[in-house]
């Protein structure tokens, strides 16, 4: 008998980490700026000489800095540091054959009383406010800085956003386009696979493989998943006879109602009322599988037609949903939406490798 | 500005001023004629060697498909056209020049290199969407594996094709009465 192909080795879902592709602002290192800090000698005048630093060297674009910091070694005579001003206030003159600007250098054009505070020194502080754990992680090695997190990115990042069932289920999905890129191969076709799936309901909407070796250039297996949908609800520009692996599904509406929890009902109504206007966000709320990242012609398209999420296995050089670009966070662009890599990814690539 | 002159293919003959001003004349005629019918106003021609071998208007609410561009419905007109005739979809493609008088966005700007066309004419920018500089620069970014890139000439009547789209989303306003949609 032959093997099971879902139960070949590395394909189970245990064996794969569902990645999220965060914009560049999310993903990147915090850029840091150079300050100068003093420590503060006497405590009892933390709060006047914080209002007057605030008042004589305002940091307008650094909300995010705490002003104030305990003091990390707990040996030292002083508690608290306190940043004075950002480097680049203080005018290059002040330092010339000198190894740093002393306090009265840094407060010379100000009127301020110095009282308690002690000679200052130079920091990093980040430039921005954290975006992530990670970021904020590291951000507070170099200066405390608050931090608003988002929970739902924190546990992405840590992979345990999704739980093993909902990654059970994400398995099937890939499979059914994984197989429906195998379909399309035997048929001269680039092993390319996509699915479309409601994820309220669980429900399979479309399924497409790549067609664009065959009538028409442009119908990558996203642009043909894209037009199944619209089939699947009276629209549709194409016919895919020639290709029976294309398909769509008219959703249940059965399973619609049983399955359907508050907040789903919510956003049906909300994608309902768009309808109703006459646009066609012909994917609100749905979720698309596909084997590769999408080119931008495919990423595009899944932004005009308001797609929910994005899974994908394998990364393309082009790729604009992580490697050449990230459209999916593109500002600018009137919708956007999550995107995930790395489900199932091995039997992707060996997709990308069929000839 | 990267040198493209040396690229162009071969036998590729970049249309003069007269002929730009004649096409996109035609562009902008079909513009209105879509906005006198509640429709998009964005008119789209694509020349083939002085023939027009597609012809496209938006097409997105009839078909429920939200990538029905004006330019991808001109598109597949070219392929019909190719088909018909017996003629090689590529050889088409790279003489073929598209006038439409709003940039198209960035779907039809990954679209249109794809199908390696060498150049692109357009009247105003398109800041919401637009794949020729305005959101990205799908046109002329470096994309080995996207088709090749085109060459953009811009700014034809321009402030006339953004009030014709200025009118016609005033008209989209829910408040504003409906314009009548042709089948
Ligand atoms: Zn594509
Ligand atoms: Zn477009």
């Amino acid at each position: 008998m032959e093997p099971d192909p879902k139960r070949r080795k590395g394909m189970e879902y245990d064996s794969w980490d569902v990645v999220p592709v965060l914009s560049d602002e999310q993903s990147q290192d915090l850029k840091l700026l150079d300050a100068y800090a003093a420590p503060i000698m006497e405590k009892r005048e933390t709060s006047r000489l914080v209002k007057e630093l605030a008042t004589s060297f305002p940091l307008p674009d650094l909300q995010h800095i705490k002003r104030v910091r305990a003091c990390k070694d707990k040996n030292t005579s002083h508690p608290l540091e306190v940043i004075v001003c950002l480097a680049s206030d203080v005018p290059d003159q002040e330092c010339k054959g000198r190894t740093g600007p002393t306090l009265s250098d840094l407060l010379c054009s100000q009127t301020f009383d110095p009282r308690g505070l002690g000679e200052p020194f130079l920091v990093q502080i980040p430039a921005s406010a954290p975006l992530t754990r990670p970021q904020f992680e590291r951000a507070s090695k170099h200066w405390p800085t608050s931090f608003h997190e988002d929970k739902q990115i924190t546990s992405a990042l840590k992979g345990q956003l999704f739980s093993s069932s909902e990654k059970a289920k994400m398995q099937e999905h890939m499979m059914e386009a994984i197989e429906a890129a195998r379909s399309g191969h035997t048929l001269g076709m680039d092993a390319v696979g996509a699915v479309v799936v409601d994820p309220q309901t669980g429900q399979r909407l479309a399924v497409a493989h790549d067609c664009r070796r065959g009538t028409h250039p442009l119908h990558h297996a996203v642009m043909v998943c894209v037009d199944l949908v619209a089939a699947s609800q009276g629209g549709g520009a194409y016919q895919y006879e020639k290709y029976p692996a294309c398909r769509y599904y008219v959703p249940d509406p059965q399973v619609t109602t049983s399955h359907m929890d508050v907040s789903a009902l919510e956003s049906h109504s909300t994608s309902d009322k768009a309808k109703e206007n006459g646009q066609s966000y012909i994917c609100t709320g749905y979720d698309l599988y596909v084997t590769r990242e999408p080119c931008v012609m495919c990423a595009m398209a899944l932004v005009h037609s308001r797609i929910n999420r994005v899974f994908y296995g394998a990364a393309t050089a082009d790729g604009a949903l992580g490697s050449r670009y990230k459209i999916h966070c593109q500002k600018d662009l009137n919708h956007h939406f999550e995107v995930y890599k790395g489900v199932m990814p091995q039997a992707c690539e060996e997709l990308l490798d069929s000839k | 500005m990267r040198s493209q002159s040396g690229e162009e293919p071969a036998g590729f003959l970049q249309p003069s001023d007269s002929e730009v001003q004649g096409w996109m004349d035609r562009a902008f005629h079909m513009a209105k004629d879509a906005l006198e019918n509640g429709e998009v106003p964005v008119g789209c021609l694509m020349v083939f060697k002085a023939e027009i071998v597609g012809k496209g208007r938006n097409e997105v609410n009839e078909t429920k498909n939200a990538t029905r561009h004006a330019e991808m419905v001109a598109l597949d007109q070219v392929l019909e056209w190719c088909h018909l005739r017996e003629r090689d979809v590529k050889e088409v493609f790279k003489h073929t020049v598209l006038y439409v008088t709003v940039e198209p966005c960035i779907m039809c700007a990954a679209a249109l290199r794809l199908l390696n066309i060498p150049l692109v004419v357009y009247g105003c920018k398109n800041d919401r969407f637009g794949g020729c500089g305005s959101v990205l620069d799908i046109s002329s970014d470096d994309l080995p594996h996207t088709g090749t890139y085109f060459k953009c000439i811009s700014g034809h009547r321009a402030e006339e094709a953004v009030e014709m789209l200025k009118m016609f989303y005033k008209q989209e306003n829910p408040n504003a009465p409906k314009p009548k949609v042709r089948k």
